[in-house]
């Protein structure tokens, strides 16, 4: 019985370890626009960047679309080159892949992040503080 | 069989009239086959390690029986998770998958890890032997669970978080949701633990009449 727990306990910590491990060597976190002009001596590499994208800031040249993104304190203005989104608009949040030219932000790649709000329509409006700007 | 049906045709009628997101647009929808999926997912495998435990402490088929008939019905589940995720994420995202993501990732790992259980059941023909053996996997495999559920908050990348598990619940009482999508969700819920039920019940039956094989060899039916 006792090598039985034994060999629980030891398998739980294996999983646990395997998946923390898993999740920190693969996850790509993307900088906010604060943290990234920070650092942004460091950015020589691709990096992914979020933020909202600010209101009556996007325009389109050609293939190209620019816009400006905010975390709220900082703004970054981003040259996207690539698939736009559907759902890509005023206000969404977005995480972009690409590199920093100066304080310029060249992408290529962009991706529509949702929030963990769900308004209907004609359902009752969620009425607490608002969080997301 | 007929039952499922009937569960499946209502689950797809709330999809269909239930409300959706305004800014998502219809592709919200896939918020009610999504999450009870994986909450019925998450509950199937606690029962499957409950009952692993039980079997690990008492030999008795009926235990593993249970946790096996969980664990396949919690794979189905993960399965439709997975699916209707994946379509979510093209529409929304604008990606199927996303590789960086912990909670994709984990997800997938969880999915494989209890398609491991199953499957190890059959590396040996005997189920004395093979019943021991998974209900280790059974009891290993709750830990993701606490993982997946967090993972959002460690690592952050492109899954949203947690609405009604979250912090403006806690510092509201109302989670971020309108009341007629919660309402809708619940029913959801509601159908996808009678179709877990009903499939528990299935897997069972199955799971019972191997093991009256394996106890009985002489009531096999002759060849």
């Amino acid at each position: 019985m006792k090598k039985n727990i034994l060999f629980i306990f030891l398998g739980l910590i294996l999983v646990i370890f395997g998946s923390i491990n898993l999740a920190n060597n693969n996850t790509v976190y993307y900088f906010t626009t604060s943290e990234a002009l920070e650092e942004i001596e460091n950015m020589n590499e691709r990096v992914k960047l979020g933020g909202f994208v600010i209101k009556d800031s996007i325009t389109k040249i050609n293939t190209k679309t620019l816009f400006s993104i905010t975390d709220g304190n900082t703004e970054i203005s981003i040259i996207y080159d690539g698939y736009v989104p559907e759902l890509f608009q005023d206000n969404m949040g977005v995480i972009l892949d690409g590199v920093f030219e100066d304080e310029l932000f060249l992408a290529d790649n962009m991706l529509v992040k949702h929030d963990n709000e769900y308004i209907s329509e004609d359902g009752e409006v969620y009425n607490a503080k608002d969080y997301s700007k | 069989m007929k039952k499922i049906s009937v569960l499946v045709f209502f689950w797809s009628i709330i999809v269909y009239f239930g409300p959706y997101d305004t800014t998502q647009g219809l592709s919200s929808k896939i918020l009610y086959i999504h999450v009870p999926s994986v909450w019925i997912a998450y509950f199937a495998y606690s029962i499957t390690f409950a009952y692993s435990i039980k079997y690990i402490l008492n030999e008795d088929p009926k235990f593993d029986s249970m946790a096996v008939a969980n664990a396949k019905s919690g794979l189905v589940f993960t399965a439709i998770t997975l699916i209707s995720g994946s379509i979510w994420g093209k529409l929304t995202w604008g990606s199927w998958w996303v590789w960086g993501d912990a909670r994709l990732n984990l997800t997938a790992i969880l999915f494989l890890v209890y398609l491991g259980y199953i499957s190890s059941r059959s590396f040996n023909p005997d189920l004395l032997r093979t019943a021991k053996n998974s209900s280790y996997i059974g009891v290993f495999g709750i830990i993701q669970i606490p993982i997946i559920h967090f993972s959002v908050i460690w690592w952050r990348s492109i899954h949203q978080q947690a609405s009604i598990l979250s912090q403006e619940t806690l510092a509201s009482g109302n989670p971020p949701i309108s009341t007629d999508i919660l309402l809708i969700l619940g029913l959801g819920l509601v159908l996808t633990t009678l179709l877990h039920l009903l499939f528990v019940t299935l897997f069972r039956k199955i799971s019972d009449i191997e093991w009256e094989n394996y106890l009985n060899p002489s009531n096999r039916a002759k060849i």
